[in-house]
């Protein structure tokens, strides 16, 4: 479903110029659910913002069903995302001045999903409706930014270390709430993360390294949330 | 900002920021200026008139001078005033963390304030700029204020207490407020300036949830982002009464008054208008920057972006006019009315709907040209805008 082939990406100009993908190619099936491994700065970060479309490579080519996002308009690009693209961050960006539903009614309205409430339920947050971030604890607020990125109804979901900001327990509800939700929906799940214990959650974990891909296995068993170490 | 306490926590270049209390108190002090001047000048010929028509004429001009004098720098100064604080407190709001980490390392809430003086430096450029340009226009002011010679010759003199009045006291009064107004914003627990925020919904009422429930989310938002500014709609009301208000009436008031005046309230009017305007919807738009990237990583187009937090304050914009035409007309026909009602010859004012009709188009049009603008630079928003902390 997803190809990326040869995507090189820098930052940065003259001498100070850096290459942080170097030349990345890979394919990842629908309905996978994919783990990309990788210390800070070996550029796993960069690699999921241009294949989800948020970023533009230097060169090389994503496509999604045949069809190269790198060759897209900015319009085009913003359409595509809005069809096909789910989004949870680890700082959960909600809308500070919305409560959890209108947060959640941002992702739904973009897929006309009137029944998004039972996705605010489906995170345990049905007694939160009204609430705004600020009186939510962080685990409350990440499980908002699920429910937000899956009320629009996305074939790929991107998580960007999605637990980084969580405690051991709250990071656990999270992931197994993601986990029960992609059983009951069946996107692709792209998932960034340092920890090597929650890539054994995943189907395929890609290992990155200074810009390379160094590695790519498929777990025999994928563990549930409760079951991986911390 | 540095950490160090008996260096500038703000700088100069803060203070730069504050050209729209610069333009305000600019054109107040410009305006205030000549009349005052004006008044205080043709006080010391009167004993000079011997005519009783030419007294009835010396009585308008003095009428005249001090309505303007009132009205105008009242208005401005009022807003001028309301600019400032809006600026204080959106300086705070985008500094809350390092203010937050100078109050948690003990320094006391006056002596950060006391930085804020430096705000006061607008004002003063401002004001000497607008008493300098009002020196520059008076002889041709005076000429045309008296240019039937229905008055002895009027002759300019300078008068120090206008300069302290117009240009020391407003850089006085502007420092001190900014200190006082800083000092009592700083009263924010540590904690809560140090959390990003954290109280941004301690102000939310409870009724807040219900009418808005079945509101689609961008009726929503382009709703919250007026509510979470109301000082902005001040602003843009500001902005589209100065348009409307001083077009209408630099047209409106040709058989009243000199080419000079009017084409003075046209510029001024315009001026107030583009400043005010420019600097609400920049801050709308930067005060929204990581709302609308995140909008846009969703997947929001760049129209839909625009309507919520543009599309709110067009409305607000017609009252603004409308508000501005009920107040020309009326200042206009207070002055026919009753200002000049013992001068012979002062022609008859009527509502001038043509000029009415001729402003409320262009101001469409220059609105939706600014609009327009507006929404390229929030198509220019990176959506990585909501990584960058």
């Amino acid at each position: 479903m997803i190809k990326v082939k040869n995507i090189i990406k820098s930052y940065g100009n003259g001498e100070s110029r850096s290459q942080v993908l170097q030349s990345i190619s890979l394919e990842i099936k629908e309905g996978d659910f994919v783990v990309i491994l990788g210390a800070s700065g070996s550029g796993k970060s960069t690699f999921l913002n241009i294949i989800s479309g948020l970023e533009r490579p230097d060169s090389g080519k994503v496509f999604y069903d045949g069809v190269d996002i790198t060759a897209l308009s900015d319009d085009k690009l913003t359409a595509f995302r809005k069809e096909n693209i789910g989004f949870i961050f680890q700082q959960y960006y909600l809308l500070p001045n919305m409560d959890v539903d209108k947060n959640v009614k941002m992702g739904a309205d973009l897929a006309s999903n009137k029944d998004y409430k039972e996705i605010i339920e489906a995170v345990g947050l049905r007694e939160k409706l009204h609430k705004y971030p600020n009186e939510l604890s962080g685990g409350e607020q990440q499980r908002v930014s699920v429910a937000r990125a899956l009320a629009k109804k996305p074939k790929v979901l991107f998580l960007d270390e999605p637990t980084g900001a969580l405690d051991e327990l709250t990071g656990r509800q999270v992931l197994d709430y993601i986990c029960k939700l992609k059983k009951q929906y069946g996107f692709t799940i792209v998932m960034v993360t340092h920890n090597s214990n929650i890539a054994e959650m995943a189907k395929t974990v890609i290992k990155m390294n200074s810009g390379k891909i160094s590695g790519t296995y498929q777990n025999e068993v994928q563990k549930n949330a409760y079951e991986i170490g911390w | 900002m540095r950490l160090d306490g008996d260096d500038m926590l703000i700088g100069i270049k803060n203070a730069s920021k504050l050209i729209g209390i610069s333009i305000i108190s600019c054109c107040a002090v410009l305006v205030c200026t000549m009349f005052l001047n004006f008044y205080l000048d043709v006080q010391s010929i009167e004993s000079e008139i011997t005519s009783e028509l030419s007294m009835v004429f010396y009585n308008a001009q003095v009428s005249t001078a001090k309505v303007v004098c009132f009205v105008s720098g009242g208005c401005l100064l009022i807003t001028s005033v309301i600019m400032l604080m809006f600026y204080i407190k959106h300086y705070i709001d985008t500094h809350k963390k390092e203010l937050g980490i100078l109050k948690a390392l003990g320094y006391s809430n006056l002596k950060i304030a006391k930085n804020f003086w430096i705000f006061g430096i607008s004002a003063f450029i401002g004001t000497v700029i607008g008493f300098i340009g009002a020196f520059l226009l008076m002889p041709k002011f005076y000429a045309l204020q008296n240019a039937d010679k229905m008055l002895p010759e009027i002759t300019v003199h300078f008068h120090p207490t206008i300069f302290l009045y117009f240009v020391v006291l407003p850089t006085i009064f502007f420092s001190v407020l900014a200190i006082g107004y800083a000092w009592y914003k700083l009263h924010t627990p540590v904690l809560l300036l140090l959390k990003d925020n954290l109280q941004v919904t301690a102000k939310l009422t409870k009724h807040r949830a219900e009418k808005s429930r079945d509101l689609s989310f961008i009726e929503d938002l382009k709703k919250n982002t007026l509510k979470s500014k109301k000082v902005l709609v001040f602003f843009i009301i500001f902005a589209s009464f100065c348009y409307s208000a001083m077009t209408q009436m630099s047209f409106s008031m040709k058989d009243l008054s000199s080419e000079m005046m009017g084409a003075m309230i046209l510029m001024i009017g315009l001026v107030l208008a583009f400043t005010t305007l420019f600097l609400a919807i920049t801050t709308v738009i930067r005060g929204n920057t990581k709302t609308i990237a995140m909008m846009r990583v969703f997947g929001y187009s760049q129209k839909e972006c625009c309507k919520a937090i543009l599309g709110g304050y067009r409305p607000i914009s017609y009252i603004g006019f409308v508000i501005g035409t009920i107040y020309q007309y009326t200042l206009l026909r207070i002055m026919v009315d009753i200002v000049f009602k013992d001068v012979a010859g002062v022609p008859v004012y009527e509502f001038d709907l043509p000029v009415m009709l001729i402003s409320l188009v262009t101001f469409i049009i220059v609105y939706e040209i600014l609009m327009f603008v507006y929404s390229d630079r929030i198509k220019k928003i990176s959506i990585k805008e909501i990584m960058i902390d």
